[in-house]
């Protein structure tokens, strides 16, 4: 394939576009790394995250750096970076909800730990609301403002994955502090270290994927809606 | 994109960030474009950036009215996507100027490098 580029890098030129060092100086007419691609997976993930304003164009800035910077530099690695570009617009729409959904898990243990209760009842209903709400409410966002189901699923997910690492790994050091007999009888009856870090870890990722399917729904339905009346 | 930025308060809002990716699209001018403007906030930071955090930046001065942009042919070594090209409004010029005013302000009668001495 001839491109643009390849037509104004000759061979020995001195007239080198700029961002050309990167290249081999006796590179070919055609641009070594202009089929490189990154993983297909990344780039769906990629693309279904961006909002329809900046698909096409965000997504080529990336493809574009990939294949004239990244991929002569650091070859294999490349993915790597891809990957984690892409991992950046993921976290950039989850990790907020999910560091809310973690904290609530944690402040919940805190309690539990510091001041006992006779009934957790009440608890335990105000955190099964807040992440019953976070979970959707990250789905709705992001479908929202992507317009796509996908996203708002994926970043609800994600959310719970991080609320799920939070509350690991609060209730750990948690337990690192305060491990006195009396503070894990307190633990056992509140539901059980099996609870904290293997229970609700994967319930949180299952209401993650689950509600985050309404959620989206109603996210992208409001923004057909709003686009049609327009 | 009509200007709805309030200039009284640009050095409160004005980032460093943001201030480094205002210059480099001025800098750039005609060229500048999402990848073109990652690479020259990288050299002049001379640190690895997440390209996500330049379009993130991007974006958010182009919703407060500093800059605006067109959309310009794509390449094939970006699989024909097109490029986003972006330029500075009057109030983006506004809000460097101001943002090097307050700057100055801050260190004037300070000699530069500060020693340790002097911070005691």
């Amino acid at each position: 394939m001839n491109t643009p580029h390849s037509d104004a890098r000759l061979p020995h030129s001195d007239a080198r576009p700029p961002h050309s060092d990167a290249r081999p100086p006796h590179s070919d007419a055609r641009p070594p790394h202009s089929d490189a691609r990154p993983p297909r997976w990344a780039e769906s993930i990629l693309r279904v995250l961006l909002n329809p304003h900046d698909r096409e164009t965000v997504s080529g800035d990336l493809l574009e750096e990939y294949r004239d910077t990244i991929v002569p530099t650091r070859g294999r690695a490349a993915d790597l970076w891809y990957i984690r570009q892409v991992a950046w617009y993921l976290l950039r729409a989850s990790w907020m909800w999910g560091t809310l959904m973690g904290a609530a898990l944690v402040l919940r243990y805190l309690l539990d730990t510091l001041v006992p209760a006779a009934d957790y009842r009440m608890r335990a209903t105000v955190l099964s609301w807040t992440i019953l709400a976070a979970c959707m409410l990250t789905g709705f966002v992001t479908a929202w403002r992507t317009r796509s189901m996908r996203a708002g699923v994926l970043a609800s997910t994600t959310a719970a994955t991080i609320a799920a690492i939070v509350s690991i790994v609060g209730a750990a050091m948690m337990l690192a502090v305060w491990h006195d007999a009396v503070t894990l009888e307190e633990w056992r009856r509140s539901g059980g270290l099996g609870e904290a870090f293997i229970d609700v870890p994967l319930e949180l990722i299952a209401l993650g994927i689950t509600l985050g399917i309404p959620g989206a729904a109603l996210g992208k339905g409001v923004t057909r809606r709003v686009t049609l009346s327009g | 994109m009509e200007c709805a930025y309030n200039v009284g308060t640009m050095a409160e809002v004005l980032g460093t960030f943001e201030q480094a990716v205002l210059l480099e699209v001025l800098r750039l001018r005609d060229e500048a474009y999402g990848r073109a403007i990652l690479k020259a906030v990288q050299e002049r930071l001379e640190r690895e950036l997440a390209a996500g955090a330049v379009h993130a930046t991007l974006e958010r001065l182009e919703g407060k009215g500093l800059l605006a942009s067109r959309l310009g042919p794509g390449t094939d070594i970006r699989a024909g996507r097109a490029r986003r090209f972006y330029r500075l409004q009057p109030a983006g010029v506004r809000a460097l100027n101001d943002a090097r005013r307050t700057f100055n302000n801050i260190w004037r009668g300070v000699k530069w490098p500060v020693m340790a001495r002097e911070s005691l």
